[in-house]
C-alpha cells in the first residue's frame, strides 16, 4: 500500500535526505515543506498519513505548528513525528503532553528511517 | 536492472553533501564568531544563543553524512551552550578546543 508522508523541515538537505530515503527504501509519496506554515498548507490541501515535523525551525516552531494541526479539522488526526537533534528532559515531557506519536532524533539513518516510521505507525509493508 | 536502494541513496548522498558545504561552512563560521565574542564577554547571551543554533544544526546533520563524530563534538558543543550556568575561561578553552576538533572532522569530507 502506497503511502504519503509531509517532511517539514527548515534545512534543505535534511528535507532532500529523509524525502531519498522514504521514497527509495519504502517507496512512499513524499511532499516536503520548509516552513511551519507552508507545511500546514500542505497537509490541509493532501491530507498526508503522517507528518515528519523538525523541532527547531524559525517563524513557527513544530510545536507551534502541531498544536495548529491539532486545531484544523482536515489535519487533526494526521499522526505527527517530531524530529530534532536533541531534547533536553523538559522537552520531552512538554512534546509527550502534546501528543506527538513520537519524537524520533537526528542525524537518522536514511537506510532505517522508513522502517522506524512504518514502526511507529505501525504500517507493515515494508 | 534494479539498483540497488543503498547504492542509489549513497549516491545521492554525496550529491547533497557537495551542496551543503557551504552551510556547514558558513555553520562552523558563526560557532567561531559566538567563541571570539564570548572571549571578549563571558556573559553575551546573543554570541550563546547564535553558537547553540549553529551546533545544533551541526549536530542533526553532520551524521547523516557518514560523520558521527561531527555530531558528537557538535552536541557537546550544544550542550556547553546550553548549560544555564555562566560560562568559565575553562568552558570557553573547551569550547575553542571543540571546535577546532570539528573543523578537523569536517575537513575530511571537504575533499570528496
Amino acid at each position: 500500500m502506497s503511502r504519503r508522508v509531509l517532511i517539514i523541515d527548515d534545512e534543505e538537505d535534511i528535507r532532500e535526505v529523509a524525502a531519498l530515503s522514504l521514497e527509495t527504501v519504502a517507496g512512499w509519496d513524499v511532499l516536503v515543506a520548509g516552513s511551519g506554515a507552508a507545511g500546514i498548507a500542505k497537509a490541509r490541501e493532501n491530507h498526508p498519513d503522517a507528518i515528519l515535523l523538525d523541532v527547531m525551525m524559525p517563524g513557527m516552531d513544530g510545536p507551534t505548528t502541531f498544536r495548529e494541526l491539532r486545531s484544523l479539522p482536515e489535519t487533526a488526526d494526521i499522526p505527527v513525528i517530531l524530529l530534532t537533534a536533541k531534547v533536553q528532559a523538559a522537552d520531552q515531557k512538554r512534546f509527550s503532553d502534546l501528543g506527538v506519536v513520537k519524537v524520533m532524533f537526528k542525524p537518522f539513518d536514511p537506510l532505517v528511517l522508513a522502517q522506524e516510521i512504518a514502526a511507529t505507525l505501525g504500517w507493515q509493508e515494508i | 536492472m534494479t539498483e540497488d536502494p543503498a547504492a542509489k541513496i549513497a549516491a545521492r548522498l554525496d550529491e547533497i553533501w557537495r551542496r551543503s558545504r557551504p552551510t556547514v561552512l558558513e555553520r562552523m563560521t558563526v560557532l567561531r564568531s559566538a567563541c571570539e565574542a564570548l572571549a571578549l564577554n563571558l556573559a553575551d547571551a546573543d554570541a550563546r544563543t547564535h553558537g547553540r543554533e549553529a551546533a545544533h544544526k551541526l549536530s542533526g546533520t553532520l551524521g547523516v553524512f557518514g560523520l558521527p563524530q561531527g555530531t558528537q563534538l557538535a552536541s557537546s558543543i550544544e550542550d556547553l551552550l546550553l548549560a544555564s550556568d555562566l560560562l568559565t575561561r575553562e568552558d570557553l578553552a573547551s569550547l575553542r578546543n571543540q571546535i577546532a576538533e570539528l573543523d578537523a572532522v569536517i575537513a575530511t569530507r571537504l575533499d570528496d
